[in-house]
């Protein structure tokens, strides 16, 4: 049976916030969803608009799945990020908000642990883990 | 002077479109502006399905206004079922529909608009110099996003509303919540339209007719009658003055009033409905460059900054006045009937129709949306215009037209359905 603590619980015990996107009904993008169920010691945040990012004053920690990768990557510079020119509402992805995000200098920094698309869950999860742990 | 001009990506509006231009002797001798967007079929998606499942499929037209899809699609409903929501719904289905209107806005004024006034190409490259108002622009979307999630359980295509009421009432302590998110992000509107209103706009006059839903004691959002400064007509009577055509250069529909080309979206109800702005709003339209009746289509962006501000009062007085009571859904008699829906989307008024059979099985549906009954007044106006501007380099010839386009913050993947411009 999982327990699950409030957020309030959560941050009084000092817990590091880690936002996931993730959409839970497609396959491939939910994989960071399903990886984050699995950790252990940190606040999970499962968040559907980048803009519930603009309350965080510290680092700022995502996990995300990444396309083209077998590996796990850690990106701390957001210009590694594929971004394209706003050119319409609909363009208003995470990648142009993070991009958006450093040219207004805030948060400081953001570091993202970009997850393959498929892969053994539990492997991955026990590296995202340790990659927290050592971040 | 050029001869021709070829706008094949028009950027930052929604979709996809493209303008042909053709110019002798400093007239403008050819003129098409159209989408080419692939159709999109939903009229012909829904036919065959419930009526309890309109609002849900048609929510999918468009990202952006899914919620006037929504309440669109659910009021036409229910007129076509004769029943009648009650109030605590219909002040949820403002409030739902001012939260979408505040974000789109917000987006369209900043991300889309502004770079073009301020000589940048894109929002990420004036952020540097302009951050306390990229920053206003974040937090109005926010609390845009915010009240529709509140509301709408979900914060896109969102799911609480349906015919015959909300099927997940918010809690009173997060209306109050709103309401206050609501206060805090006022004085940014404000600055909006502060900002706004210092732009420097082209001079120009459109011919075309200013047209958006009233009603007698409330800046009208989702129900009134469809009115200018010179005509009414009520909602049951469309398409009498309504009429569709197809143009091959275009995927999305054009339409005409009486034959003759209009303008729907947030100038022409500031127009017909300024008296019933909120008193922020109204101060500020006076303090604005618009005198109203503002015929001039480039205004429609401090429209939009002023109708910002009086969304958050407007959302504000909602939430204030709204005492959460538990109201279940009501299942209203299925009977054989035809039904329109017309609400305000952010882009202006959008028109769904339904037909139900006496099984409440859709066999007919009509959906008009703001770009479609834009589409015209657009390529008319860029007709009129260009001649005034001819002169002018080709570049800042085609960044004029584009500002006009982008005035309209048309959404052609909903009409159908950005520019390429074909000189000819």
């Amino acid at each position: 049976m999982l327990f699950v603590l409030s957020p309030l619980l959560r941050s009084k015990m000092g817990l590091r916030k880690l936002y996931v996107f993730g959409n839970e009904f497609l396959k491939d993008d939910s994989f960071a969803l399903r990886v984050a169920e699995g950790l252990s010691g940190v606040d999970v945040v499962h968040c559907r608009r980048p803009d519930e990012l603009m309350d965080e004053e510290g680092e700022l920690l995502i996990l995300d799945v990444i396309k083209g990768t077998d590996n796990i990557r850690i990106i701390k510079d957001i210009d590694e990020i594929k971004t394209r020119n706003l050119v319409s509402m609909h363009d208003f992805d995470l990648g142009f908000f993070l991009s958006l995000m450093k040219e207004l200098g805030s948060p400081k920094k953001i570091k993202i642990i970009g997850i393959p698309e498929k892969g053994e869950e539990k492997e991955i999860c026990k590296k995202v883990e340790q990659i927290i742990n050592n971040i | 002077m050029p001869k021709e001009i070829t706008l094949n990506h028009i950027t930052k509006i929604e979709g996809h479109a493209s303008l042909t231009l053709g110019i002798e002797k400093g007239k403008v001798t050819r003129c098409e502006l159209g989408a080419v967007e692939g159709s999109r079929y939903f009229e012909g998606l829904v036919r065959g399905r419930h009526y309890y499942e309109a609002h849900e499929m048609t929510s999918r037209i468009c990202g952006i206004c899914s919620t006037a899809h929504v309440i669109a699609a659910i009021n036409a409903i229910e007129d076509a079922l004769k029943y009648k929501p009650t109030e605590q719904t219909r002040k949820l289905r403002i409030l739902v529909s001012l939260g979408e209107r505040i974000r789109s806005h917000a987006t369209h004024l900043y991300f889309l608009a502004l770079p073009d006034y301020v000589g940048y190409e894109s929002a990420l490259a004036m952020a540097k110099k302009y951050k306390p108002q990229l920053k206003n622009a974040l937090s109005l979307m926010k609390v845009g996003n915010k009240i529709i999630s509140t509301l709408g359980s979900r914060d896109l295509h969102f799911v609480s509303a349906t015919v015959g009421g909300w099927l997940k009432l918010p809690s009173q302590e997060k209306i109050d919540e709103l309401s206050k998110e609501l206060e805090s992000v006022r004085e940014d509107a404000v600055k909006t339209c502060e900002l706004f209103s210092s732009l420097k706009y082209p001079d120009f006059k459109s011919e075309g007719e200013y047209f958006s839903l009233v009603k007698k004691k409330e800046y009208a959002v989702i129900d009134g009658d469809f009115s200018s400064e010179k005509h009414k007509f009520k909602k049951k009577d469309y398409k009498k003055f309504l009429r569709e055509y197809h143009e091959p250069y275009s995927t999305a529909n054009f339409v005409v009033k009486n034959d003759h080309r209009y303008m729907v979206g947030t100038l022409p109800r500031i127009n017909n409905n300024h008296k019933l702005l909120s008193k922020n709003a109204r101060m500020l339209l006076r303090l604005s460059r618009i005198k109203i009746p503002s015929l001039n289509p480039y205004h429609h962006n401090i429209a939009q900054a002023i109708e910002l501000v009086h969304c958050i009062d407007e959302a504000i007085k909602i939430c204030k006045s709204l005492k959460i009571r538990d109201e279940p859904v009501q299942k209203p008699k299925v009977r054989a009937g035809t039904g329109i829906g017309v609400v305000e989307a952010p882009r202006g008024t959008l028109w769904h129709e339904y037909t139900l059979n006496d099984k409440g099985v859709i066999t007919n549906a009509n959906i008009i949306t703001p770009t479609a009954q834009n589409l015209l007044n657009i390529q008319e106006d860029i007709r009129n215009f260009v001649p005034s501007i001819i002169k002018k380099r080709k570049k800042d010839i085609i960044m004029d037209i584009e500002k006009l386009i982008r005035s309209y913050d048309p959404c052609f993947s909903c009409s159908a359905h950005f520019l390429e411009v074909k000189w000819v």
